[in-house]
């Protein structure tokens, strides 16, 4: 085990242990480079690139000199400071028709990351939820999912005994949605009064709105009730537009917009961004975003779209700078999401009839 | 731009049309057709084209200097990639090649003025052109062969692409207006059923050019009575044999190479997304991908790249950050890209798989040791393939475009001409002129 990453472990997790403590700039700065300096010497595959790019913890003066792993890194190599004896878990992108996924792996120290981070910005976002419906499946059929992760650790976290998951994996692999089991608990939170948080996928409130539309089934769930909606829809269903989707779930749930949560995350992440229905994402104060010009390779001004990038402190054991797939636009206090475009999706002919 | 409002596409973009609108010019045109194009010859329908292209090869044509003027920024285009693509394109505009098109695809060029050896060939009444957005002259093409067969054309533009295609018709309009009263450019945002559903009433014949969901979506909404000509998506790649990667001919090739990945900035089904070369020439493969780097390295400061959009970008700038990754750990991997821009990116490659492109000057070099890798590489795209560009030695050539031919590509050229098709090409195996024809049999 190594003992520098794992003092580092150790004294982020007191750090984001408190929300409300943010970590400034120039503190958030220090860590970045230190943590920088640690998986440079530690994480082989993530030096041979600096390498090749000539930065390492001698040139680089600031974090955002730091260089960013494409996600699609993480399918292609073994991204992580972990040896493969160490390794006791590992999380795996979603997508459905990529032939390989990316890999995040994880020890007991590193999920101990995972989950301060991830439990402490949730907390501060949603504090009392009431009963958690989660509209994925459980931890134990699907190990490899970070969201259905996050999702066990914050149920365990509430203790309530009315929470549950409710969907299903089916055979090919992708998830469903348990309509009965979940309507079953609308009904329940709405005869008690008393508020509920649904939580699950764009897609899995796509499958569920759908057959409440079609069954011609409304709820008005309990005030403060609310909704958490996170990633995209992998091709698992139609796609809407945000706004629609959300003017969707108020219609069939009666939670309203103000009570719908955005969260943004991805396995090769430790920490999560939230946005109100329709505000920008922010990051808890140990993981920062620039936005970067596709063009340039420089931050974008504010208002412009660019490639997000995500420096998280929590990746400890991996790599924190990571250059995902997805379009943002810069605003002063976070970032909007454009979407995933259709990045390192292969494209045929350019014609497009627009 | 201060050009006259004679077609739908000229009117100011608060004007919206409606089903009448439509009704009413396909009316218009038919009549004028009748009235203006049916009756005339085919020499005289090929002297005026002929006419058209060479004014807009030259340099003072009032079209020509508002397509550079206001092209870059409608198109995307910068303006010697726009220039070029024009100068190509009407370079073809003379007498024998448009002879040499009747005679191939009616077997002689007078048939579409009466019966020779017992059969006539006319086009249809009314011909409409569903168009994509991404390259002008494909557009220009159609109209052109739809003024051959005395046909009513309207054009339905992709939303934002009828600058070209409006020009070309007031070019003809200009030289003959009656010829381009026959003629409507309209643009509109594809799926808009009610335009649509009135324009197709009236179609005998309609081209399509799009990505194969565009197709069969517009397929399934046309009367029975139309004839669908539809272009749907294709893909195209290179290939460089052993021979001519000698040091006394490896520029050319490289010149050539570079030509097929500016052209139209590489936009379109002809262009290509990866290049395979063959191992063990007297130049290797990775030689031949550094130095094609280099090549468009200094064309780009001649023919820079046009803009593109930040989505277009996005997509180069992660497919680069995935092959720098891959580089950094494979010593038989190799990138070279444009700095603080992704004006171009050469990425070579150890893996015969074809990849695509995200276009916009990125090309993939893939060492190969033979023809029969490259076909093996290449078959996950089978029924796709438009043209393939090869380099090689001609006495290779005619049996590597044997082999190619076999396995069903339905277009093979000398690399370098990939994006500039002939006249007389077959459009994905298809004769263009040909398709459009209706014939009568004259039995004595």
């Amino acid at each position: 085990m190594n003992t520098e990453l794992s003092h580092f472990a150790a004294r982020l997790r007191e750090l984001v242990a408190n929300p409300q403590s943010a970590i400034n700039n120039q503190k958030f700065s220090e860590l970045a480079l230190e943590l920088f300096a640690l998986q440079f010497k530690h994480n082989s595959a993530y030096r041979k690139i600096c390498e090749a790019r000539k930065l390492t913890p001698q040139s680089v003066e600031h974090w955002t000199q730091i260089p960013a792993m494409p996600t699609a890194a993480f399918k292609e190599l073994e991204l992580t400071s972990l040896a493969p004896d160490e390794r006791t878990a590992v999380f795996h992108s979603s997508g459905t028709t990529e032939q390989k996924s990316s890999r995040h792996f994880h020890n007991s120290e590193s999920l101990a990351v995972y989950e301060a981070s991830l439990w402490s910005w949730f907390q501060l976002h949603f504090g009392d939820t009431g009963a958690l419906v989660f509209l994925t499946p459980n931890q134990n059929d699907a190990p490899r999912s970070s969201l259905v992760h996050m999702f066990e650790v914050v149920r365990q976290k509430f203790r309530l005994p009315e929470s549950a998951f409710t969907g299903n994996v089916s055979a090919d692999g992708s998830w469903t949605v348990d309509f009965a089991a979940t309507i079953q608990k609308l009904k329940a939170a709405c005869d008690v009064e008393k508020p509920l948080t649904l939580l699950g996928t764009a897609f899995s409130f796509v499958h569920l709105l759908d057959y409440l539309a079609e069954n011609n089934l409304q709820f008005h769930l309990p005030k403060d009730s609310r909704v958490m909606e996170t990633g995209g829809y992998k091709n698992r269903s139609r796609i809407l537009p945000k706004a629609e989707l959300h003017a969707f779930i108020t219609e069939r749930l009666g939670v309203p917009r103000e009570n719908i949560i955005c969260e943004y995350g991805m396995s090769e992440l430790s920490s999560q961004a939230y946005a109100a229905s329709s505000g920008t994402f922010q990051f808890p104060s140990w993981a920062h975003t620039q936005i970067i010009s596709p063009e340039t390779g420089r931050e974008v001004a504010d208002g412009e779209t660019g490639i997000i990038r995500i420096f998280d402190l929590a990746n400890v054991f991996s790599v924190a700078a990571i250059q995902t797939e997805d379009l943002g636009i810069r605003r002063s206090d976070g970032f909007e999401l454009v979407g995933r475009a259709q990045l390192a999706e292969p494209r045929g002919c350019s014609l497009m009839t627009a | 731009m201060n050009l006259p409002n004679f077609y739908f596409a000229d009117l100011p973009s608060e004007a919206t049309l409606s089903p009448t609108m439509i009704a009413a010019a396909c009316d218009m045109l038919k009549r004028n057709r009748e009235k203006h194009l049916l009756p005339r010859k085919t020499d005289e329908i090929i002297k005026i084209l002929c006419e058209i292209g060479a004014e807009w090869l030259s340099p003072g044509n009032k079209f020509r200097k508002l397509t550079l003027e206001f092209g870059s920024a409608e198109t995307g285009f910068s303006k010697p990639v726009l220039e070029k693509g024009l100068d190509d394109f009407f370079r073809r505009f003379t007498p024998e090649n448009f002879n040499a098109l009747l005679e191939q695809e009616l077997g002689h060029a007078r048939r579409l003025d009466e019966f020779v050896a017992g059969a006539a060939a006319r086009g249809p009444e009314f011909l409409v052109h569903i168009a994509a957005g991404n390259l002008p002259n494909p557009t220009l093409m159609s109209l052109t062969l739809g003024l051959l067969t005395r046909s009513a054309q309207f054009v339905k533009c992709a939303s934002g692409a009828s600058l070209l295609p409006r020009l070309f018709a007031h070019s003809i309009r200009e030289l003959d207006p009656k010829l381009g009263a026959c003629l409507e450019i309209a643009e509109w945002r594809g799926g808009n059923h009610e335009l649509e559903n009135e324009l197709f009433a009236h179609a005998d014949c309609l081209t399509a050019t799009g990505n194969d969901e565009t197709l069969a979506t517009i397929r399934a909404r046309l009367p029975a009575k139309v004839r669908f000509l539809g272009y749907g998506q294709r893909v195209s790649f290179g290939f460089v044999t052993r021979e001519v990667l000698r040091e006394e001919e490896i520029q050319k090739v490289i010149f050539s190479a570079a030509d097929d990945v500016i052209a139209w900035d590489q936009n379109g089904c002809l262009s290509p997304h990866v290049i395979y070369v063959e191992e063990r020439g007297a130049v290797e493969s990775d030689e031949f991908a550094k130095r094609l780097a280099v090549e468009l390295a200094k064309r780009e400061t001649t023919e820079s790249r046009g803009k593109i959009s930040v989505e277009e970008s996005a997509a180069i700038a992660s497919r680069r950050a995935i092959y720098e990754t891959i580089a950094a750990h494979r010593a038989d991997a190799k990138i070279w890209s444009s700095q603080g821009s992704t004006a171009w990116t050469v990425v070579f490659e150890h893996d015969v798989k074809f990849r695509f492109s995200p276009l916009n000057r990125f090309i993939f070099v893939k060492p190969v040791p033979d023809l029969n890798a490259v076909l093996q590489g290449v078959d996950e795209i089978h029924g796709k393939v438009s043209t393939v560009g090869i380099a090689a030695s001609p006495e290779k050539m005619k049996d590597v475009a044997t082999h190619f031919a076999r396995w069903g590509v339905t277009r093979i050229c000398p690399l370098g001409w990939m994006q500039n098709p002939p006249l007389t090409w077959r459009h994905d195996g298809r004769p263009a002129l040909g398709d459009l024809i209706t014939w009568t049999d004259l039995e004595l």
